[in-house]
Order: structure tokens, then sequence, then C-alpha cells
């Protein structure tokens, strides 16, 4: 690579927390951003058109028609394209839509109580939806992958760190349980609780406790920011690279439960609650 | 007749552009914004255990996330009718002031700044913080080290700086330790210096461009904030509209939104347009943000916020109807944010452990708001009996401000293409 490399930066169905993770870099952004080159970032600077650039972050995956066009036109004016946070890897938050009609997603908004024109839905001028949300993964090639929501600075660094000299963005390969500082008994909860219910103890393994976290089934790199806040993890970096899909390989630990684990409320938007879209069933068939 | 299609609009949050017809001779006839992203939360926080839609809602802004956590949690607590101990409140309200202090800084350094800095005729490839570092490096490194310092306080509160996790219903999750609570304490009194010298900054660009700013987007509006015995305040509890001329003011609870809040859908944009349903629509459109607060509250709650907000009154009126005074508005809230911040770490409850109390879920109705770093925000959940989301409808900051952010638009493409 040159030793500066030209980068472009944009957000697209996301919510320009990853942009934010790599400001996170506080004092060191000194250090990162002499040997960058920012071209293109809607976000920071007043450029309209994309240019042609060496490395293209794109944050949040594709919720709309103009997202998707704007995918194609990123790959090919880009050498390196990285899917950058877990919207843009495995759909994030925003995936939840595909549990619900396009439909519904495009009119509920406009049938609250507050509004005063119940019925009347936008349609001039604006992006038609996508009938589900996709992963940048699934509507272009992506060179590089980067989980997280968001990445974390240094995670974000690493990546830039690497490219910059030539070299492969390693991602962290164990799940979230490793990097845990509670301790682990191996013994599976007799029942679930919801996370508002008691005060959990503070040195061991919440999963032990009945509380739902899903932490064995999800990529490590975070320092397991949560389970050390006192709440179970929610699965923000994806799965890793071991297993297919997600929410398998975490049901796969719960059903070691048994019965009570058929008990826990909304068990797609807990153990998808990242990355539905991605997964091996991504959406709900609708009728 | 032509055409202008301004894509995409640039350092604002969400997506946009802006679309201006021509007459033949030149001039705007219409002026249109149209926001042009769409995710769909209310819809998809329905089925989701209400505990939980505090731990989803923070994805609708990566930069005010903590805004969107509380407003969520607030609500859940006001739908199953929970009473949070007092530590547990202030623990909130410190997360809140520390993502205001990093947003204020992002949003004045990081993008206003450049503008003034670099000057608006700048290169727009480096207008902006990488051009900063160049020209006056010594703003980049104080706007970097007070982003840092608001992203840590949530850190520590929130267990993460970007989308915390910590607010539950009935309180809080995890304990202020002592050393944690020191450790922020031994910069507190640099980040007030800084928060004074970026007002004296915004005050010197401020008479070099006194004339743009008191020509360009001014618009007349209502305007909503937050207040609290009459004081600014960040956190609660009670919202305030003021007429454009500032004679009339409505105050009301969270609780009481649908009485004064409605928002009218328009074709060509996403987002719908909020207005005071007292006045009607369009004449009650208004705005939020560091001008609206500013613009409402008696006061400032600290001393030398207060002294600057009476500066403001006499540079700019009350209520100042110049959008461009917005980035002084925000410097005198990013100061009162500090020396609040400071009052409440030095507050012995502040590391108490009584941070929980036991909940019930129900069926219930709740509101909660607090003012986010662009503007006021609502939440509002409606659950089932066990607790369960069946209805959902949020005002997000952002959205609040974009009609008049159109009108101001129309006013300066009067301006500009005439
Ligand atoms: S991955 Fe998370 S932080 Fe990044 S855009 Fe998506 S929601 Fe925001
Ligand atoms: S299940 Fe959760 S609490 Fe238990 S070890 Fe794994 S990450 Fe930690
Ligand atoms: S603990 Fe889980 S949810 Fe929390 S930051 Fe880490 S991966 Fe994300």
């Amino acid at each position: 690579m040159a030793d500066k490399v030209r980068l472009g930066l944009i957000q697209l169905c996301g919510c320009s927390g990853c942009h934010i993770s790599l400001l996170d870099l506080h004092e060191q952004l000194l250090d990162v951003l002499p040997a960058l080159d920012i071209v293109y970032a809607p976000i920071v600077a007043d450029v309209k058109e994309i240019p042609e650039v060496d490395v293209f972050c794109i944050e949040g995956g594709a919720r709309n028609e103009h997202d998707e066009h704007l995918m194609h036109e990123i790959r090919e004016k880009s050498k390196v394209v990285i899917a950058w946070g877990t919207c843009a890897v495995y759909g994030g938050i925003p995936g939840l839509a595909n549990l619900y009609k396009t439909e519904e997603i495009n009119t509920t908004p406009y049938y609250t109580k507050t509004t005063d024109n119940p019925g009347v839905i936008p349609e001039n001028g604006i992006p038609k939806l996508l009938d589900t949300v996709k992963p940048v993964t699934d509507v272009i090639k992506a060179d590089y992958i980067l989980p997280g929501c968001p990445p974390k600075p240094a995670l974000n660094a690493a990546a830039i760190v690497a490219l910059l000299n030539g070299k492969d963005p390693e991602l962290p390969k164990k799940i979230v349980c490793d990097e845990c500082p509670r301790e682990k008994e191996n013994v599976f909860p007799k029942e679930f609780k919801r996370s508002f219910e008691g005060t959990p103890d503070n040195e061991t393994c919440l999963f032990e406790q009945g509380y739902t976290c899903v932490g064995m089934g999800t990529r490590s790199g975070c320092g397991a920011m949560c389970p050390s806040a006192n709440m179970p993890c929610r699965g923000c970096y994806g799965k890793t690279d071991a297993v297919l899909d997600q929410s398998a390989s975490t049901a796969n630990t719960y059903a070691n439960a048994g019965a009570p684990a058929l008990e826990i409320p909304d068990k797609v938007g807990l153990l998808n609650r990242f990355s539905l879209p991605a997964a091996l069933i991504s959406k709900k068939v609708q009728k | 007749m032509g055409k202008v299609t301004i894509e995409p609009l640039t350092r604002l949050e969400g997506h946009g552009k802006v679309t201006i017809t021509l007459d033949d001779s030149g001039k705007p006839t219409d002026v249109k914004l149209n926001i042009t992203a769409l995710r769909g939360f209310e819809q998809f926080v329905v089925g989701r255990p209400a505990e939980e839609v505090p731990r989803i809602v923070p994805r609708i802004c990566g930069i005010c996330q903590t805004a969107h956590h509380l407003a969520s949690v607030k609500a859940v607590d006001a739908a199953w009718g929970a009473q949070i101990p007092i530590a547990a409140e202030k623990l909130r309200e410190l997360m809140h002031l520390g993502n205001m202090i990093h947003s204020h800084a992002l949003h004045f350094y990081y993008l206003a700044a450049p503008d003034f800095v670099l000057g608006p005729d700048a290169d727009p490839a480096v207008r902006n913080i990488i051009g900063v570092i160049g020209a006056a490096p010594e703003v980049a490194k104080k706007a970097i080290a007070m982003r840092r310092f608001g992203q840590t306080i949530v850190e520590a509160v929130g267990g993460r700086p970007i989308h915390p996790v910590t607010g539950i219903p009935g309180g809080q999750a995890k304990v202020f330790t002592e050393e944690k609570r020191d450790e922020i304490l031994t910069e507190m009194d640099a980040m007030i210096e800084f928060g004074q010298e970026g007002l004296a900054i915004m005050k010197s660009l401020n008479e070099k461009y006194l004339d743009t700013i008191k020509t360009l987007g001014v618009i007349d509006t209502w305007y909503l904030g937050l207040v609290k015995d009459g004081k600014h305040n960040f956190y609660g509890d009670t919202l305030r509209f003021m007429s454009p001329d500032g004679k009339e003011t409505m105050d009301f609870k969270p609780s009481e939104y649908t009485d004064y809040l409605g928002e009218h859908t328009v074709d060509h944009s996403y987002v719908k347009y909020p207005y005071n349903k007292k006045v009607g629509y369009p004449d009650g459109l208004y705005r939020v943000g560091p001008l609206a607060m500013i613009n409402v509250c008696d006061s400032m709650a600290t001393p030398l916020a207060e002294e600057a907000r009476k500066e403001f009154v006499e540079t700019f009126g009350k209520p100042a109807n110049q959008s461009l005074a917005y980035n002084q508005a925000r410097l005198i809230e990013l100061l009162s944010a500090c020396e609040r911040t400071k009052q409440l770490l030095e507050d012995p409850e502040i590391t108490s452990t009584d941070i929980k109390a036991e909940v019930q879920p129900k069926a219930g109705n709740g509101v909660g708001v607090v003012y986010a770093p662009r503007g006021t925000l609502f939440h509002n959940y409606e659950t089932d009996d066990n607790g369960i989301v069946v209805k959902a409808n949020m005002i997000v900051a952002t959205t609040h401000n974009v009609p008049t952010m159109e009108k101001a638009i129309q006013q300066a493409a009067s301006v500009v293409f005439k």
C-alpha cells in the first residue's frame, strides 16, 4: 500500500456509532490521521462525489434502494471494501425489521397517536425500502469484515494499521466468555430470569445465575464489556468464524438447560438481536 | 424551470438531500428537504420485552445513544410504575451529562468550528477536524480531551462509551466506584476551563461573522426545551414551549405530551413534522436543541453558564431567532454540563450502592423524556401484562428540527439565489 491511504467512510443503514468509535481513538487520532487521506466522509467533510479510493469503510447495511446503489458505486471505485461494524456485516439492530412485513415498517410510523394525518405515506423524492435489511456482504463483495456494535477503537486502529502495512486485518477468534472475568462452574440454570429481576451476584457467570447472557455464541473483542457492567451480553459482535449461525450456536448451549429455556420470552429477538439478516433463517415468513 | 439537487447533505446524522426548483429567472420557487432514511424502530420494538428496549433504541443514533437509552428506560419505569432510588437518578443524570459533553464538543469543534477556524471559503476537502488539527492544533487537542472526558464518564457509569447498558427498569445495574469518581475528578477543573475558552473563541468568531449570523437562516419559530423549576435542565422534568416573540410560554409534563405535540406527515420526507398542537400546523412548528433550550429557560442552573447566558441575551435578544446563534448556545450548554458534572461527582451519594428497586412488569403506558444533545427526545411505550411492548411512539431530536431546517434552507436559498 501507498504510504498515505486514500480512505472513504460512509454511513448507510447504521447509526454513525462506528464513525464515533473511530473518533474514540482520542489522542491516538493524532498518530493515526497523518497516515490517512480521508477523501470522502459525509459525516465530517463536505464532498459530494464519491472518488476513487484505496480503502472504503461502509457503516450500516442496505435498507433502501439508494443504499444498495451506493454500495455498488463504492465497490467499483474502491480497491478494498470493509464491511464496518455489525450492521454492515450482519445487519445489526435494524435487521430486527426482518421480523415484520416491509409494509408495516413503511406505514406504522405514520399511524402513531401523535400523527394528525394518519395514512399519508411519504413517497416523493425518497428511495423505496427493500423487502429486507441486507448486510453489505449480501450486496457486494467485501474484502474484510470488522464486526462490533460498534467495533472498539483499538480494533478499528488495528485494522487500519494492518492495511497500511500491507497485511490482512485479523479478528479475535474466541468468544466473549473467554474474555469474561466471571467465574464459571459449568452448571446449567434451573430457571431463567429477565434482566430486571433481582440483583445478580458480581463474581459468577450470569448465564449460570439464570440471566440470558449470549456471550457463549458471540465473538470476543469487546473485553466482555456488558457482563463486566453487570448486564448480560446481547451478542453485538456477531458469530465467530467457527460456526455458521450465531443463534444456532447459542441455542445449543441453552438447550442444555432443558425445558426452562423454552419459557424465555422473545427468543428470536434475543438470539438474533444483531445478526438476523445474516442468520440461516433470516426473516419471518409472512402469510 | 430548473432543478438543483444538493446531495448528500453532509455533517448531518441521518440522510438527506435538498431539492430546489428554480423558475426561468433563476429564482427558487420551491425548496424541499428530503430525509431519505427510514429504519422502523417504532415497529420492530413491538414484541420485545420492555426491559430490552433500552438496549435496542440507542442504535437510533450513535452520537446521542445515551439519551435514547435513558429516555427509553424512563419510559419503561413509567409504564410499570417503578420508583427508582435517588442515587440511580443521579447516576443516570451523570451518564447523560457525559454524553452531552462528548456530543456538544463533537458538534462544535469537529463539525462547526472548521467553518469558522478555517473560514467558510476554505477548500471543502480540508474544512474538517483534520484541517483544524493542522491550523489550530491547540484547539484540536482540547476538543479531543473534552470528548474523551465525556466518553469516559459514559463508560464508567453506563458500561460502554457508545450504546450504554446499565439503565434497567427500577434503577441502575452498576455501582459507580469511588476510585473511578476520583480519577474523573482530577480532570474536571481543566474541562470547565476548556468550556470557558471555547465560549471565548466563539464570541470572538461571532464578532467577525456577525453580519452573516444576523441575516442567514433567521426564522421565527416556536421553541421547545426542558426546564426544572424554570431553570435550564438537561435531564428533566418539565417541557416548555415558547412563542416566536417570547411572550407566551406553555409548561407541561412528559405524560401530557400528546395534548401538546402533533406530528404531520409530508409527502417528500420520511420524517414527520412535529408541531405545537395548541397552535396548529404549520404555525406551531418549533425548534429544539441548544438555541431553544437557552431561549425557553428563565436562567441556567449553574453560575458560569448563567453569566454567559445573560451576555447571549444581550447580543441576540430573547428569544434569539438566528440559526447561527446555535453555536454560542451550544457552548453555554457545554460549560453548564461541565459545571453540573462537577456538582454530581462531588455529591457523596453518587457512589451509593442503593441503586435499584424491585419492579414488576405490568400493562401500562409510559413516557420518557430527556434533552438529547440535538433536542428534546420522547419515547413512549405501551406494554402488556407481561411487560412486552405492544405499541411504541418515538419523537427523536433531529426530527423536531427538520421542518424548521427546511424553512431556514428556504430562507437561505432566497438569499443565495437572488
Ligand atoms: S454497528 Fe452499531 S454502532 Fe455501528 S452503525 Fe450499526 S448500530 Fe451503529
Ligand atoms: S455466559 Fe456471559 S457471564 Fe457467563 S461467562 Fe459467558 S459472557 Fe460471562
Ligand atoms: S458483551 Fe456482548 S453485547 Fe456487550 S459489547 Fe460485548 S459482544 Fe457486545
